[in-house]
């Protein structure tokens, strides 16, 4: 009998199915990988398990009996544990009181000697070192992970769920988390381990299942299969790549990075060591998992972020010592991934939004005066190019929160990409937009390549960045993993850099070095 | 949309000033009097005559320059609850300087302004720069700096600014060329309110006609972007707590050359934790504080006479005003469960 089963789940948010027809089976003592891209559906899957969605149709089996949790704390009851990706912990409680927390105890009064023993001896027989006292607002991002599990453990759960665990962990820490895994398999403990890296696949699990789109495309003891075949279900074969024909791209270099570092902070990634150029008329696309440090890239890029070491020139001068605002103004443009946050002001109208960037400047101002009326008339006059649509009535008046996903990002790229712009840093350009919306972003970025100007585009959608880019660099663990061109690229080969399974010069690109002594490599053959 | 959303703004300002007023009348029928004849004494107290209808200006003039102030640092999302404690610290500069400056009229009056304003500002900028750099929460810092600023004006007039004459705690006399004169004879309108009505107009057109408005606005609605666009965050956030500090300064300054003409205990009336009320009711918007602010001080004018005649306790504006921020704020918390159930 197995220790869970999932039969033919189905889950829909507003008529988009996050799950369709999914099954999946975890028998006692294995390790069971769920793979898949962001957005595949397997966190979805294991919130229906763990109670916090209801499927719309399929049943759980736990243990051989139909099951179906209305909450965490029925998940738990029954000996389902998660360690989500974004902690619960009380920050300023100790680890004991984290672990004691919300506990169903038969008497009245706590009994801290008891429960600290009995934390201690679980930390010991399973490896898991936590200081029980400790403040968890103390503790580092792998000591909390600890902490977690132990909560879960201390539930006495059967079945541990992981949602990406080794995202915030360092390569050792990794290892080491590792190690308890394996003494929990050991001990009979099922575990389910969600993640997109497929090195961490191949070293740990027993089973994997791969998620696309929502659907199981492939169920695999992981013995038998091979990162190569692991990323092409998880990708999938579905694009029919239609590369435009276009011109050859410059041989000026607009942007060029030599050796840029940043140390890791409480919340950022660090970067190593970056080396890369962006020719003026090319795009470069960026590739990667996210969370390798795109996002501080990006910031480092445009100015947001100081303190990083190496040389950014651009268009043959250093920038390191501009801010945000003269990099603009040389001609870096910036289309941030968090659209709401970074590059608008929600609770403006148009008109403003659209002169975020150059209000305090002729024909906007005038010694600090602003000139409303002119913004507003060259408003109009870019909604219209931009085929930006707000309520016919307030037109430029309307409030930004009020516009859909795309029209909010066409009013970016109308403002970002008006004035002299000479290289366009656009991290997921189109994430959550519509076919409509995605194209006409596209069609910008390449319209602006041929004009001669540049384009960084971030993007973790292979298929995105295979269909524009003239050069692709794969980032990995705040390093470059491999620069390959366009003609040489396919899904596999960046499958496997954007894993860090395998590194450039081993896959037969060329790129710049990265340290990955710390990175085993159990994909390579 | 945003027609509907007037029409629903008038809607919601009705039911406030209906509820309000329901109150008011219950609280006066508690008093054992008879809400009509409080109505006619509360309108005579405010109407009666010139000098009673100037007398609003008078009460409104420190609230109009504090509520200005919090405007300006509120639209920037600098919760400066520290009026109170700026407009003792403006107070207490401008009765400095006007003591021992060695020449007297105009130069005198305007020095002594623009000390009131620095001091002010000054004051205000410690916990800008608190924030700035360490984040620490300026509604927690600004109000520890009013009760140093409150106890430090005790410690001044028994002290260093004590008038030598007597041994009351309160400073030296402002000689009378140094006051800011009365205009209207017969009542108390004095040339500060004009100053104040100047603040008025002149912030309000910083804040919505310059550049420098629309980057306090920019980062008091959200800062990351505006950093992200290139706006400093750091240095919008100390402008408007300077500027914010100095208004509450000049307050200060106006209280004690105008009204008080010396410098001593409780001059603020606590003018300063009001003016946080009056910006909230008003929006921050500056025309708004000067509506409101007048408002306030006609309210307390007319409840004034209506504790005089009828003995009804002054105490009811106070409870009305918590009524109508409640309120206010209850309907934001309204529309905010409503906007998140339709995302939901």
């Amino acid at each position: 009998m197995a220790l869970l089963e999932m039969k033919h789940i189905c889950k829909s948010f507003s008529g988009v199915y996050a799950n369709e027809d999914v099954s999946l089976t975890v028998e006692k003592g294995e390790i069971h990988a769920l793979l898949g891209e962001n957005g595949a559906g397997k966190t979805t899957l294991m919130n229906i398990l763990y109670g916090l969605y209801t499927a719309d149709s399929g049943q759980i089996f736990w243990k051989g009996r139909e099951v179906s949790f209305s909450s965490p704390r029925e998940a738990i009851a029954a000996g389902i544990g998660m360690v989500q990706q974004h902690f619960s912990l009380v920050r300023d409680l100790s680890t004991l009181d984290n672990v004691i927390l919300n506990l169903k105890t038969a008497s009245l009064f706590l009994n801290r000697k008891k429960e600290r023993a009995r934390l201690m001896e679980l930390s010991e027989r399973y490896g898991i070192a936590v200081d029980p006292e400790a403040k968890i607002a103390d503790l580092s991002v792998g000591e909390r992970q600890r902490v977690e599990i132990l909560k879960a453990l201390y539930r006495n759960v059967e079945l541990l769920i992981l949602d990406e665990p080794t995202g915030v962990l360092t390569p050792q820490e990794t290892a080491h988390f590792f190690d308890v895994l394996r003494s929990l398999k050991a001990e009979g403990y099922g575990i389910i381990i969600i993640t997109h890296r497929m090195s961490e696949i191949m070293q740990i699990s027993d089973k994997v299942s791969v998620l696309r789109d929502g659907k199981l495309v492939a169920e695999a003891d992981t013995a038998d299969t091979t990162p190569d075949e692991l990323s092409a279900w998880m990708i999938g074969r579905k694009m029919a790549l239609n590369i435009r024909e276009r011109g050859k791209a410059g041989d000026e270099i607009m942007l060029e990075l030599r050796h840029v570092s940043r140390r890791a902070g409480k919340h950022t990634h660090a970067l190593r060591d970056i080396c890369f150029q962006v020719k003026k008329g090319e795009i470069l696309g960026l590739a990667g998992v996210e969370g390798n440090g795109q996002k501080e890239l990006a910031e480092v890029l445009t100015g947001l972020k100081k303190k990083a070491s190496g040389e950014i020139l651009f268009d043959g001068k250093s920038i390191m010592d501009a801010g945000v605002r003269e990099r603009y103004e040389a001609g870096l443009a910036y289309i941030s991934d968090d659209r709401q946050n970074d590059s608008l002001i929600t609770g403006m109208d148009i008109t403003e939004n659209l002169a975020l960037r150059s209000y305090a400047k002729e024909p906007y101002a005038t010694h600090g005066v602003m000139h409303r009326g002119k913004m507003r008339q060259d408003a109009l006059g870019t909604m219209e190019t931009y085929q930006v649509r707000a309520s016919g009535k307030t037109g430029p008046d309307t409030t930004v929160s009020l516009l859909s996903g795309g029209n909010q990002q066409k009013l970016i790229i109308a403002r970002e990409l008006s004035g002299n712009v000479r290289l366009i840093l656009a991290a997921q350009p189109t994430r959550g937009l519509d076919i409509g919306a995605t194209q006409f972003v596209r069609d910008r970025l390449l319209q602006a390549r041929e004009e001669g100007k540049s384009v960084l585009l971030i993007s973790a959608d292979l298929e995105e960045i295979l269909a524009l880019s003239d050069r692709i660099a794969v980032l990995y663990n705040g390093g470059i993993a491999g620069i390959v061109d366009r003609k040489d690229a396919d899904v596999q080969k960046l499958g496997l850099l954007m894993g860090g399974a395998v590194s450039a010069g081993e896959s037969g690109a060329v790129g710049s070095g990265t340290d990955k002594s710390d990175i085993r490599r159990e994909g390579e053959k | 949309m945003a027609k509907t959303g007037k029409v629903r703004g008038a809607a919601e300002a009705a039911c406030i000033l209906l509820l309000t007023v329901l109150a008011a009348v219950g609280l006066i029928l508690l008093c054992g009097a008879s809400p009509s004849d409080a109505g006619g004494l509360f309108v005579q107290g405010i109407f009666r005559n010139t000098s009673s209808m100037m007398e609003v200006f008078v009460k409104a003039c420190p609230l109009i320059l504090t509520g200005l102030g919090c405007a300006v640092a509120f639209r920037t999302g600098f919760f400066n609850i520290g009026a109170e404690g700026q407009f003792y610290i403006g107070a207490m500069a401008g009765t400095l300087v006007s003591l021992n400056l060695p020449f007297n009229g105009p130069l005198n009056i305007l020095l002594v302004i623009l000390a009131g304003f620095l001091a002010g500002g000054l004051w205000a900028l410690i916990a800008a720069v608190l924030k700035a750099k360490f984040e620490t929460s300026e509604i927690i810092t600004t109000i520890m700096l009013n009760y140093i600023a409150i106890n430090f004006l005790g410690f001044a007039v028994r002290s260093f600014l004590q008038d030598p004459e007597g041994n009351v705690p309160q400073s030296a006399k402002i000689a009378l060329e140094n006051q800011l004169p009365g205009l209207i004879t017969s009542t108390r309108f004095h040339a500060g309110i004009v100053i104040a009505l100047l603040c008025v107009i002149a912030v309000g057109f910083l804040m919505l006609r310059t550049t420098a408005g629309f980057e306090l606005k920019a980062v008091g609605q959200n800062p990351r972007a505006a950093a992200c666009s290139g706006i400093s965050v750091a240095k919008n956030i100390i402008l408007c707590a300077f500027l914010s500090g100095g208004l509450a300064g000049i307050a200060g300054v106006i209280e004690v050359l105008a009204i008080q003409k010396k410098l001593l205990e409780g001059i603020s009336a606590s003018c300063g934790y009001t003016a946080v009320l009056v910006t909230l009711i008003a929006g921050n918007h500056p025309l708004g504080v000067l509506a409101v602010a007048v408002a306030y001080a006609a309210v307390q004018l007319g409840t004034g006479s209506m504790q005089r005649q009828l003995g009804i306790p002054n105490a009811i504006v106070s409870i009305l005003i918590g009524l109508v921020v409640i309120l206010i704020l209850a309907r934001k918390l309204i529309s905010l469960i409503g906007s998140k159930r339709r995302r939901a």
